[in-house]
């Protein structure tokens, strides 16, 4: 290489096997080397707390504003002692009025939704047991794999439309609802995903053979109407991923106003007592942030204050203690304190 | 064992194989099991299997099998075409050297084959410039003298032109004779050593000559090697195909795993055994959550006890078990490979190690452990050729006790030589004329009169083209005779015997007889000690003894020469014995060295030469780095001690005295010896680290530690710095590498000559220099460079990022899939224990192969500090070579981050998206979304400089991650369809997302900024000094900070054992405290 240049040039043309030059072979690339300097990182929290603490703000009020009733009923609608009897009884009548006042006006649409406390659907011995094909394609009801234990029924082996856990358990509570003393229409259309209607009930799919066996799960379906029709089989199986969730059963379009009285009759029907869970009645109007969950408010607040804490903290500290960044002689001080590790 | 050979005889030839060449590693058939045996040796590998296989029983699987599967094919499918790619070459190159067309001589007759036809015992005609299709006996040459020229650079590596001479038996057949001649060799079986052949052979035809006579590896044609300079010659055929001396030495080399390779099969098996009790755990709760509240909620129908299965308990350790697997990362090894290929090729491409002497670019042979080479530990190089040029220069010389060249450094040029040699001073001509004749030297003339020199060894053409210089002109040359010419007149010499010259004898000698007188001379040279004890009673040896010591203070290289005269009765006696020894089929060599030694005695000592070999270009500032660098450097040399050690003065490999101490191993007898080692270890113990201390010892001594101290030796080697070993063979060279190695330290092995292979192969990473004597070492070495200054920057540039690199992209990989297998034992917990999958197959999948595996091959782009930093703080090798950034510790940092990650995305997500819309599939993109977002932002954090395919990579990943799902969710059969859509229609995903990257990196570049700012790494500082600076200028003040930052580098290299606490009790660290 120190070699004069004529001479370089002379061996570079006797088929040298010198390596081409180019940015990239030579790990030579421009390259930027951003350092976790004081002014980057205080900017960088300040910034983080300027734009989290007004959308924290912006969502928490968002969520206050949604007026959202909820109504254990799953105790209170079941007076016997013993409540899985109770319940398991198909004779008994099983209807239940429950009174709800509203606390501030609610805007319609006004969603209406069973929660769940304690119940599975996650669990991977309900969550894997349907089985699509069967729910979309008419020629495809004998394809069951997946269903068991919900496959066949019980006397002649015939295949099961929608077959599986999930649909045999489909939720059969049923609300009416009333509002000073006239009967309030709910909306039960539309209450399931289009995508989900379109593309994968079938339209030509029918029940048959559902809950015909001697252990009936919980909702019948009208053989009459096919299954991308059937919206709360729909909603049912759209299965939620904790074990507390929330289902649409309708929507309620007109306004409430408030201290007006709700009354509602349900159909108290399904058993979530033999394993302890709750049921509860939820009436909730919508924002741009979906329901009410003041989680994401609070988070970016705190968040946001925290940021905020931790930069002015960064300033105060580095004018206590200034350093200067890059400058051994700080190093010294390092060689000093002997439990330094370094 | 022998093997008999019957020349041109059709009875035994099919009992040997035939010519057929195979270097191929597979056949059509074999290729599929034996490859797949191979690879399933890995235990990952057998892991996975056992994991795909799991997975085929659908009541456990929690996801589909192509999960596993799907990668497991593909890796499977790209090591195996690789594999299969490289047989693939070898069978064609195998294919194009066995059809090759061939002239074989049969009953007369010459015909053309193929050289996978030649049998044993056929005679095989070659023409110049042929290649030698497999080992023959030579028989016959166009040269009347009988020999020829052969190059064997494809056996050995060595360059120069190399005689073979027919054997005396054949010597006057005549070409038609020899295309029917009859006979026998009998020779041993098949062997790997090319510088031995031990055989013998019988004529038939035409003449039955019952005279046994010799052969040796100079009667010989080895495959592989060309002919040259001689126009035909022709052979039986001894060894052919995959038997021959080459075919026999190929062999695949065990491949070497680097110590971030050993780290990485540790933390494999730890997340393993962690795995196992995770699963157990899991599955125990599993199934006390199944008989406490499964069998109540009725909606599972689970069946009625005593109708289950008796395998019942284990499916929900074994869905876990499925679940957990990906806690190993399927795609670690294929991320790996990959950029270990990339490293690899960044060294063959570096122009700034480029060779432009020589024309020679640095190579890596081997792509697998670029990364050890940033923490080599222990550099053991050779002297000669390595630190020194090779270049041989004959400088002063000592005749008969006059010293020449002593004033003007140059003996060449020394007036009182030249008049000498004018005045025909007896001695000095005799010096001059064992110069010239006692030597292997092949001259060649060209075309315009003059000579050249083509020579095995330095020495002797650096002591032949001196005598030329003096007059004494070697002209010719071949198997018995020699051509000089002295002053203008020509005289003839007989050579009658050649005493070869081997490294246990450590001379050489020639028996000639002078043409005009008919006396008979024994011209010998070799070292001092070997030749000294030889000397005939009476001689002033004190004299030469002293120019010896002198010569050496110099860093010159002396050889003795001494001549003897023989009767001739005398030379018949001992001819006769020395034929005998030579004929002999066992001990062969140990036979000769007697016979030799029996007439290498009384000598008369002419003198010394004393040869200087230059320093390379570039050592003494390269020795100065690397020590910095906190490497040991040993000097392992054949030559004398002093010698030595005035090389390694010269070179900074020692400083002279009041800084340093050079202790000496050395005695007459063994217990001296012993007794200096023990001495030596204690000084070593009880001297302050800022006095560097070496020790000296030579071959004899190491033999008598070796046999019977070798723990106190090893603890000596621990704590020097600096080891100055001369007189090793190479055998010797090979074991103090092993004895380095088997005290867990990382060695680096550099050497360029044929008697350093073996310590090459030996070390952990082998660097040959492409040098003077051959490409042997460069050949059999990992890594070879053009001079040794280049070891600078393999070492600290290319080793140093490598082992950053290979640090960062394994712990990252661990920490991806940690991340998102935490992610799925937390749903567990809220999926009553069953095992259900948060995500879906195409995600997991994905995931480990594609979301994550893009961006962290960017950081094979990753540079922490510049390269001209590292050069000027050389000391911050010494992170590597600690292990800091891949150990245990740093692991447990990982681990804790990804645990610390899962949580954040699992809470956030189910908090943010609980109630209505908690719905699987997306409550399962968002907590993926989230692991992507978190991901690129950790890989963002851990790069130190960003150029553009780094940018493109990290953040064109995530556009991809979107792109690809978005499509996706395009597709209504699959189970995403329209949930993507539905996930970015929503402000409060993006919200959530925010959340995650705020509260997840949040922590972690804080504790950064303060570990920066109040505790900062020397990688830091020099980071900020890069920074603030633009580029390092040491201007005055900078100066103390320099040194103060100096010191910071060596003081934690003295803390560096209390720097981290190792967690697994056997860690490399841990082990060598002791």
């Amino acid at each position: 290489m120190s070699l004069p240049a004529s001479e370089s040039d002379s061996l570079a043309s006797r088929r040298s096997k010198k390596p081409k030059y180019s940015k990239f072979t030579q790990q030579e690339l421009p390259a930027c080397k951003p350092l976790l300097t004081p002014g980057i990182v205080i900017g960088a929290f300040s910034l983080i707390g300027v734009i989290f603490v007004p959308i924290g703000l912006a969502s928490l009020a968002a969520s206050q504003n949604i007026v959202e009733l909820i109504d254990r009923y799953d105790a209170e609608c079941v007076s016997a002692n013993d409540k899985v009897g109770f319940i398991q009884d198909t004779k008994t009548d099983k209807a239940c009025t429950r009174k709800i006042t509203v606390p501030k006006p609610m805007k319609g649409p006004i969603h209406i939704y069973y929660q769940l406390e304690n119940f599975y659907q996650n669990h991977r011995r309900y969550v894997k047991s349907r089985n699509d094909k069967q729910l979309l394609y008419k020629d495809a009801a004998s394809t069951i794999t997946n269903c068991e234990p919900e496959a066949t029924s019980e006397d002649g082996g015939a295949p099961i439309v929608p077959c599986g856990l999930i649909a045999w358990s489909l939720f059969n509570d049923t609300y009416s609802f009333s509002l000073n003393k006239k009967a309030v229409e709910v909306n039960k259309k539309n209450i399931a995903w289009d995508s989900d209607k379109n593309k994968k009930f079938g339209s030509d799919v029918f029940p048959s053979n559902f809950q015909k066996g001697g252990l009936i799960g919980g909702a019948k379906l009208n053989e009459k109407i096919p299954l991308s029709e059937q919206e709360d089989l729909i909603v049912w199986m759209r299965t939620a991923a904790l074990p507390t969730f929330r289902k649409l059963y309708g929507r309620i379009e007109s306004d409430i106003m408030a201290s007006d009285e709700i009354t509602v009759v349900i159909q108290n029907n399904y058993n979530t007592y033999s394993f302890g869970g709750t049921k509860a009645l939820v009436l909730s109007t919508t924002s741009w942030i979906g329901g009410r969950n003041n989680f994401i408010g609070v988070a970016y607040v705190a968040i946001g204050g925290i940021c905020l804490f931790l930069a002015m903290g960064f300033v105060i500290l580095y004018v206590i203690k200034p350093r200067a960044l890059g400058d051994p002689n700080y190093l010294s001080w390092n060689k000093e304190n002997p439990d330094h590790p370094n | 064992m022998k093997r008999f050979v019957y020349i041109n005889d059709d009875s035994c030839r099919y009992s040997y194989c035939d010519n057929r060449i195979s270097n191929t590693k597979y056949s059509l058939w074999n290729f599929l099991p034996k490859n797949l045996w191979e690879q399933f040796r890995r235990f990952m590998n057998q892991y996975f299997l056992l994991i795909a296989c799991l997975q085929l029983w659908s009541r456990i699987t929690p996801v589909s099998p192509a999960t596993t599967w799907g990668p497991l094919i593909i890796i499977f499918i790209v090591s195996a075409s690789k594999e299969a790619w490289d047989d693939y070459n070898r069978y064609l190159s195998d294919k194009k050297a066995n059809e090759r067309k061939i002239w074989l001589v049969k009953d007369g007759i010459h015909r053309q084959i193929k050289a996978q036809e030649i049998h044993v015992g056929d005679v095989v005609w070659l023409h110049e410039n042929d290649e030698i299709p497999c080992d023959l006996v030579l028989i016959g040459t166009s040269d009347p003298q009988g020999i020829c020229y052969v190059e064997t650079a494809a056996l050995d590596g060595e360059t120069d032109l190399k005689t073979r001479i027919i054997p005396t038996i054949s010597a006057n057949l005549s070409v038609e004779q020899l295309g029917k001649v009859k006979g026998v060799v009998e020779c041993p079986n098949p062997d790997n050593d090319i510088r031995r052949f031990d055989a013998n052979m019988r004529l038939f035809l035409p003449i039955i000559d019952n005279e046994k006579c010799p052969l040796t590896i100079n009667n010989t044609l080895l495959q592989s090697c060309y002919l040259r300079y001689t126009e035909w010659a022709c052979g039986v055929a001894v060894y052919t195909g995959n038997e021959t001396k080459s075919g026999m030495s190929r062999g695949a080399a065990e491949p070497k795993l680097t110590a971030a390779d050993a780290i990485i099969d540790k933390l494999t098996i730890a997340i393993f055994m962690f795995q196992i009790v995770v699963v157990l755990v899991l599955g125990y709760f599993g199934n006390a959550w199944k008989y406490t509240q499964g069998l109540k909620q009725w909606y599972l129908m689970y069946p009625v006890e005593g109708e289950a299965p008796w395998y019942d308990f284990s499916i929900i350790p074994l869905r876990f078990e499925l679940l957990c697997s990906i806690m190993i990362p399927i795609s670690i090894k294929v991320t790996l490979d990959l950029a270990k290929g990339v490293y690899a090729k960044f060294i063959d491409w570096d122009e700034q190690m480029f060779d432009w002497e020589t024309n020679t670019p640095a190579h890596s042979a081997n792509t697998a452990i670029s990364e050890d080479l940033g923490h080599v530990e222990y550099i053991l190089s050779d002297k000669t050729g390595t630190l020194t040029e090779n270049k041989m220069i004959l400088k002063r010389c000592c005749i008969s006790g006059t010293l020449y060249g002593n004033d003007n450094g140059d003996a060449l040029n020394d007036v009182r030589l030249v008049n000498a040699i004018s005045s025909n001073d007896p001695d000095v001509i005799k010096f001059l004329l064992v110069m010239a004749l006692c030597n292997t030297v092949v001259p060649i003339k060209s075309n315009d009169d003059t000579v050249s020199y083509k020579a095995q060894s330095q020495d002797e053409e650096a002591l032949v083209n001196a005598a030329a210089n003096l007059n004494m002109m070697l002209i010719s040359k071949d198997s018995s005779t020699a051509e000089i010419c002295f002053n203008g007149s020509k005289f003839r010499y007989e050579l009658l015997d050649i005493l070869e010259f081997t490294s246990d004898r450590k001379r050489m000698s020639v028996v000639v007889k002078e043409g005009q007188t008919g006396k008979i001379l024994l011209l010998s040279k070799g070292a001092d000690e070997a030749l000294l004890p030889l000397a005939c009673p009476g001689q002033q040896i004190q004299k030469y003894l002293e120019a010896v010591e002198m010569y050496s203070q110099l860093g010159l290289r002396t050889l003795c020469l001494g001549w003897h005269d023989l009767k001739e009765s005398e030379y018949k006696e001992w001819s006769k014995n020395f034929q005998e020894a030579s004929c002999s089929l066992d001990n062969r060599e140990f036979k000769i060295a007697e016979v030799c030694h029996s007439l290498e005695r009384d000598l008369h000592i002419l003198g010394f030469t004393a040869i200087e070999d230059c320093l390379q270009d570039g050592v003494p500032e390269t020795i100065k780095l690397l020590r910095n660098a906190g490497i040991n450097v040993w000097m392992l040399t054949g030559d004398k001690q002093n010698t030595a050690i005035q090389i390694g003065l010269l070179c900074n490999l020692i400083t002279s005295e009041p800084n340093s101490q050079l202790l000496s191993i050395s005695g007459k007898t063994e217990e001296d010896i012993l007794r200096s080692l023990e001495r030596a270890l204690l000084i070593m113990k009880n001297t302050s680290e800022t006095k560097d201390l070496a020790f000296v010892l030579d071959g004899w001594a190491l033999e008598v530690i070796l046999k019977h101290s070798k723990e106190s030796f090893t603890r000596l080697a621990m704590l020097s710095k600096t080891a100055i070993c001369c007189r090793m063979t190479p055998l010797q060279k090979a074991q103090l590498v092993a004895i380095l190695k088997s005290a867990g330290y990382l060695t680096l092995a550099i050497g360029d000559g044929g008697n350093d292979v073996r310590m090459i192969q030996e070390a952990n990473i082998g660097v040959g220099i492409s040098g003077r004597e051959g490409l042997q070492a460069a050949r059999a070495a990992d890594y070879s460079i053009g001079k040794f200054k280049f070891l600078k920057r393999l070492i600290l540039i290319h080793g140093r990022y490598s082992y950053n690199r290979t640090a960062f992209i394994s712990q990252y990989s661990f920490y991806k899939s940690l991340l998102i297998c935490f992610i799925q034992i937390l749903f567990a917990f809220l999926s009553g224990l069953s095992g259900t999958s948060l995500f879906n197959s195409i995600s997991l999948m994905a995931y480990n192969v594609f979301y994550t595996s893009l961006p962290v091959m960017t950081i094979i782009f990753d540079k922490d500090i510049s390269e001209t930093t590292v050069m000027q703080y050389p000391q911050i090798l010494l992170h590597s070579q600690a292990g800091r950034l891949l150990n245990p510790t740093t692991f447990c940092g990982w681990f804790g981050c990804s645990l610390y990650h899962a949580l954040v995305i699992f809470f956030i997500t189910i908090c943010a998206y609980s109630d209505e819309k908690s719905e699987m599939q997306e409550l399962s993109m968002v907590a993926l979304s989230g692991c992507i977002w978190l991901q690129a932002f950790v890989v963002t954090m851990d790069t130190n400089s960003f150029t553009y395919p780094q940018i493109l990579l990290i953040w064109g990943n995530f556009v991809a991650f979107y792109m690809i799902n978005l499509i996706l969710s395009a597709i209504p059969s699959l189970q995403l369809y329209t949930i993507m859509f539905h996930l970015c229609s929503q402000p409060s995903y993006w919200i959530s997302m925010a959340l995650t990257v705020a509260v997840g990196m949040g922590p972690v570049v804080a504790f950064r900024y303060f570990k920066n700012l109040y505790q900062p790494s020397a990688i830091n500082i020099l980071q900020q000094i890069e920074q603030s600076n633009g580029s390092i200028q040491t201007s005055g003040n900078l100066e103390s900070a320099r040194a103060n930052l100096l010191n910071l580098l060596t003081g934690s290299r003295k803390n560096r054992d209390s720097y981290y606490h190792p967690l697994l009790s056997d860690s490399a660290e841990s082990a060598r405290t002791d």
